[in-house]
């Protein structure tokens, strides 16, 4: 006879060896390991304050015999907390979807139980097969004023919990982020870098529901970000960059009325062009450029930097610009 | 000389889309902002459910993926018109409440009402490039809920707006469908021109 226990961590715990006497002699094994006596109370096996170590098959024999009497299986576990659940309408306006956890395990199988009610309709939330913790709603109705309540309900052998959302159409509204970010140098242009990305494969259909996008962009030595707000289109071009330095960019999407703002999307490197001195010779030649705007910058006290773009060809002098120094846009030719 | 007159229409229309497009944009801005004056205003909390709201034409649609272009066109109008009759008894109301106390409130209601009434232009200029044309309006709108005590009829106001509101962002999109080249854009040809 053998069978599944479910008990709380920190009870105590009883076991009866099936239909045995209470003074029968038996043995207990615990995962094939014989049970020391003092656990027992007659034939019964006593088990204080149970923990997590203790779950396993636990086996009672007949003394003599050592036929098997009674086994169960002992899975020790907590009853649920209030699980975590959030919706969100990342594929507008086709539907939603709802995702839930617990915050602590309980370490026993557990069932959920979702109810998504709109108005006096109650809605069939379907369950995704992957992630198992989620499902999804076609939206019946569009730009409808009446909330959503979403109740789900968790249950394992110890008990239950709950937790209910309430949320309007718009609220839930934000897309994932936009995707195959890309950032180019433009050839000639120091200060600048080409940005473009894609609206989220998720996003059903961005012609009637265009989104709006957010760049943002610094160097990487920089902390400080730069913002730009896009109504449209799904390109940029930064002309404000630092000439030669390594920028990081991530862009951000948003339904242009309703919802919210997209995470970050991926962030992607890249650093403008810088021109290439043809060779060098012992005299030098600084020449301005054309773009002779001053992109002063001010390199932290301790940073050193090296202008790896002028070491070319043999007798090269690489030309090193110390702390302190400002650096403007200068183009440096070597002859 | 059709296909100019074709093609002018069609540039027509787009023009009004567009322009459609932006006051409706406008519009709920402004509307959001209204939606604050007024809660502020009459002491309402903004959290507050509102029922059903008499009268207001709802916003909330069944299957909006395959309405007709007429379809869009139709309930918008139908809508916008009854949001100008609606938004003249709230301004004419609070001016009685309030009076002169409150001109700011009365003049984000007025503002929005010009909005509404240049929405329902465009809408009727759209129908009138269909050979439809717009159908004429019913008389003066749905009577004011007058066996409302006060408290409810501030909370009917906050239903009309919130309506508007959400009604601002339906028409953006019907316009985008509008000009969209499928079958959610095309407009439903009156029998004498139907193949």
């Amino acid at each position: 006879d053998s069978h599944i226990q479910y008990e709380r961590v920190g009870a105590d715990v009883t076991m009866k060896c099936g239909s045995m006497d209470w003074d029968a002699a038996v043995t207990w094994t615990a995962n094939g390991t014989d049970i020391d006596e003092s656990h027992l109370n007659g034939s019964y096996l006593i088990l204080k304050k149970v923990d997590l170590t203790q779950s396993g098959q636990y086996s009672c024999y007949e003394g003599s015999s050592w036929h098997l009497k009674y086994q169960t299986y002992l899975r020790v576990g907590t009853p649920p907390k209030e699980p975590v659940l959030m919706c969100r309408s990342n594929n507008y306006p086709k539907g939603f979807y709802c995702s839930w956890h617990l915050p602590t395990p309980t370490y026993i199988p557990n069932s959920f139980n979702i109810s998504v009610i709109h108005g006096t309709r109650e809605m069939v939330c379907e369950k995704d097969v992957f992630p198992k913790n989620r499902c999804h709603i076609r939206y019946l109705q569009l730009f409808s004023t009446v909330k959503y309540k979403v109740t789900l309900t968790v249950t394992n052998a110890l008990g239950k919990n709950s937790t209910t959302v309430t949320f309007d159409e718009f609220a839930i509204v934000k897309p994932d982020p936009p995707e195959s970010v890309v950032a180019k140098p433009v050839p000639n242009n120091p200060r600048r870098l080409e940005v473009s990305w894609q609206n989220p494969s998720s996003w059903p259909d961005p012609e009637s529901f265009p989104l709006k996008f957010f760049l943002r962009y610094r160097p990487l030595i920089l902390d400080q970000w730069q913002h730009v707000e896009l109504s449209d289109g799904t390109s940029h071009t930064i002309t404000d960059a630092y000439a030669g330095k390594e920028y990081i960019i991530q862009v951000a999407a948003k339904d242009n009325d309703i919802g919210t703002w997209s995470d970050w999307s991926v962030a992607v490197h890249a650093t403008p062009w810088t021109e290439e001195p043809k060779h060098l010779t012992t005299e030098a030649q600084v020449t301005e450029t054309t773009s002779a705007s001053t992109s002063s910058f001010m390199p932290p006290p301790t940073t050193k930097i090296c202008d790896k773009g002028a070491v070319v060809g043999s007798g090269a002098v690489a030309v090193c610009w110390t702390a302190g120094l400002v650096l403007a846009a200068y183009g440096v030719l070597f002859i | 000389m059709a296909a100019a007159d074709s093609s002018s229409a069609a540039l027509r229309r787009r023009d009004l889309c567009s322009r459609g497009i932006r006051l409706a944009g406008k519009m709920r801005s402004d509307v959001i902002d209204l939606l604050d004056t007024y809660v502020e205003r009459q002491g309402l909390d903004a959290s507050a459910s509102v029922a059903v709201v008499e009268g207001v034409p709802v916003a909330a649609v069944e299957r909006w993926d395959e309405q007709t272009g007429t379809q869009r066109l139709l309930e918008n109008l139908a809508a916008y018109r009854a949001f100008r009759a609606l938004l003249a008894q709230m301004l004419e109301e609070q001016r009685e409440q309030l009076g002169e106390a409150d001109a700011a409130l009365g003049r984000a209601l007025a503002a929005v009402l010009l909005q509404v009434s240049a929405f329902a232009y465009h809408l009727e200029e759209l129908l009138r490039l269909e050979s439809r044309g717009p159908p004429s309006e019913e008389g003066a709108g749905p009577p004011p809920p007058s066996h409302l005590g006060l408290f409810e009829r501030k909370l009917w106001g906050l239903g009309v707006l919130r309506e508007l509101a959400q009604w601002a962002v339906r028409s953006a999109r019907d316009l985008r469908q509008l000009t969209k080249p499928s079958p959610g854009s095309s407009l439903a040809p009156s029998p004498a021109e139907s193949p």
